[in-house]
């Protein structure tokens, strides 16, 4: 904090000098342009839903979110692409194949990072375990504590990625198992206040490692109004700080758009759902200014 | 004053290395996927072979029935309700009686739970994924009278053909009625073991007798599971409207 005052106060005199040399060129202003493409509660949906539907006719399909997806790839090559949990369960392709089939796309549809859901637990977590190396990218949880499971050190809390030289820290956290899942399919997994947590690992993403932008996969749900003590994600956005984007998953929700939602330090975080089965993709595009001067500008959300 | 300039400057350098990059901006959006968007022949084709092998599963014959099993009501009882029903307690009672030692008095779901009609014909594993497409698990619960009671009244109150098994005999004459378990006559000073889902057990289809009960025992077992080993292991499915509900 003192330095950068100083840094401020010296500011008109520091350009007065530089002038006479050859401005390094990160001096200019670099804009830099992040795009976060997301999935939630996929459940195991390869094929679109069938025309006679009556819900949700000819939505969705694997085959199409990955058009889609390369085609925002090629718009923005800095893209991540991220799920929220709840990979398995929901069509006969989980019953027959394991969760082999739902890994291996995402693997072809390049995702980065995943969080887990109770869901994919159902075959048990030795199942999940066995369908890892069909996983070609990371999962993180910082909530479920899986030493004296199959698990251990397969899952780390956070994942940090370099993207356009900015430092994107992404972190998981999972929803209570007892009673939602039966015991003998999560076995040892325990599970870790995600207030706590988060308050740990947000410190650590922010100040130690210095990440420019933090995002949540969280499995937590969006919101329980019939049951408000309940953790979800609009109220850890609430009691926290330093998150810029929950995506998160469970409960369904079909958002129209994120909610805007003031952590504990009156800054906003970004919350989003995109309700289930692959049915919608949700893209979130931060566009980065470099200033030595933060405060000077705030920052446009156009939801 | 050329010293400070030459400090700032080396800040300004310092500064550098580690700037702040801020948001200037964010936009969203949820971007609907249907058949607007093409889809990818590269994945579509490496989803092929799986299809494939899921149709040929699907497609398996299990078992055989000479006539359609429906949910239609008829006097509380439906031909795809008692065939649920019976084959449920046939699976679960030896797994409760291993489990407990106790056995099954008797099952109710409900009749919203059945998502779809069976043909006459040979029945496949399709027939029992679109039958019980949800992932619930058998539990039985053990009731007091006065919850079996509530229990009898929310069914003829409902007027659905919820599925009861056979191990009930219901009389209904106007507002009263005649029970009998395992043809015993109902017994106010005993407790009653029920077969039901997890679903209906957390007070599903306001089900509120089955929740808190004396003993919860999970079978940690699917319904649709339930409906498959016993297909398997049925030669042809003989159902029909029997005397588990009587109305007067």
């Amino acid at each position: 904090m003192k330095r950068r005052n100083f840094v401020k106060l010296g500011g008109a005199s520091v350009l007065a000098v530089v002038g006479g040399f050859t401005l390094p060129s990160f001096i200019a202003q670099q804009k830099r342009h992040i795009t976060i493409l997301h999935t939630n509660d996929t459940h195991s949906h390869i094929e679109p839903f069938k025309e006679n539907d009556s819900r949700n006719p000819n939505r969705g399909g694997v085959a199409r979110r990955a058009t889609l997806i390369e085609q925002i790839r090629q718009e923005n090559k800095n893209t991540l692409l991220l799920d929220a949990g709840d990979i398995f369960q929901g069509t006969p392709y989980f019953n027959y194949f394991g969760g082999e089939l739902e890994f291996k796309l995402m693997s072809l549809l390049k995702y980065d990072v995943a969080t887990i859901g109770n869901h994919d637990f159902d075959n048990s977590i030795e199942c999940l375990y066995t369908q890892l190396p069909n996983a070609k990218f990371d999962f993180v949880s910082a909530n479920y504590d899986f030493k004296n499971t199959v698990l251990d050190t397969h899952i780390k809390p956070y994942k940090i990625m370099i993207k356009d030289d900015i430092k994107i820290g992404i972190f998981g956290l999972g929803i209570e198992l007892e009673g939602l899942v039966s015991k003998n399919m999560y076995k040892e997994t325990g599970y870790l206040n995600p207030v706590e947590i988060t308050q740990d690992i947000t410190h650590q993403l922010k100040n130690v490692e210095k990440c420019d932008l933090i995002i949540c996969l969280s499995h937590l749900g969006y919101n329980y109004k019939r049951n408000p003590n309940k953790i979800s994600d609009l109220s850890l956005a609430k009691i926290t700080k330093n998150i810029d984007l929950i995506i998160g998953g469970h409960t369904h929700t079909f958002l129209p758009k994120p909610t805007i939602v003031k952590n504990i330090d009156g800054k906003n975080t970004l919350v989003n759902q995109v309700g289930a089965y692959g049915l919608n993709l949700g893209r979130i595009d931060f566009y980065f200014d470099e200033q030595n001067n933060k405060t000077s500008k705030g920052t446009t959300i156009l939801v | 004053m050329k010293q400070i300039h030459f400090i700032c400057l080396l800040l300004l350098f310092a500064s550098c290395k580690n700037t702040e990059k801020s948001v200037t901006k964010i936009t969203a959006k949820n971007i609907v996927i249907d058949s607007t968007i093409v889809a990818s022949s590269k994945i579509e084709n490496f989803i092929a072979p799986y299809k494939e092998k899921l149709i040929g599963e699907m497609e398996s014959v299990l078992t055989y029935t000479a006539n359609d099993l429906t949910k239609e009501n008829i006097g509380l009882q439906s031909t795809l309700g008692n065939l649920m029903a019976d084959l449920c307690v046939d699976i679960a009672n030896p797994m409760f009686k291993e489990k407990t030692n106790a056995s099954i008095d008797f099952a109710l779901f409900n009749s919203g739970g059945l998502r779809a009609s069976i043909d006459a014909g040979n029945v496949t594993t399709e027939n029992a994924f679109k039958l019980m497409p949800f992932d619930n698990e058998l539990v039985v619960v053990e009731l007091t009278s006065a919850k079996v009671v509530a229990l009898i009244k929310y069914f003829i109150d409902k007027q659905s053909a919820h599925p009861l098994s056979e191990n009930i005999n219901l009389l209904i004459k106007d507002d009263c009625f005649d029970l009998k378990i395992n043809g015993e006559k109902f017994n106010k000073n005993k407790t009653y073991n029920v077969l039901t889902s997890d679903y209906l057990q957390t007070g599903g289809d306001g089900m509120d007798f089955f929740k808190n009960p004396k003993k919860l025992t999970n079978l940690n077992y699917k319904v649709r599971d339930a409906v498959i080993g016993y297909f398997k292991k049925t030669d042809t499915l003989r159902v029909s409207i029997d005397n588990r509900v009587k109305i007067q």
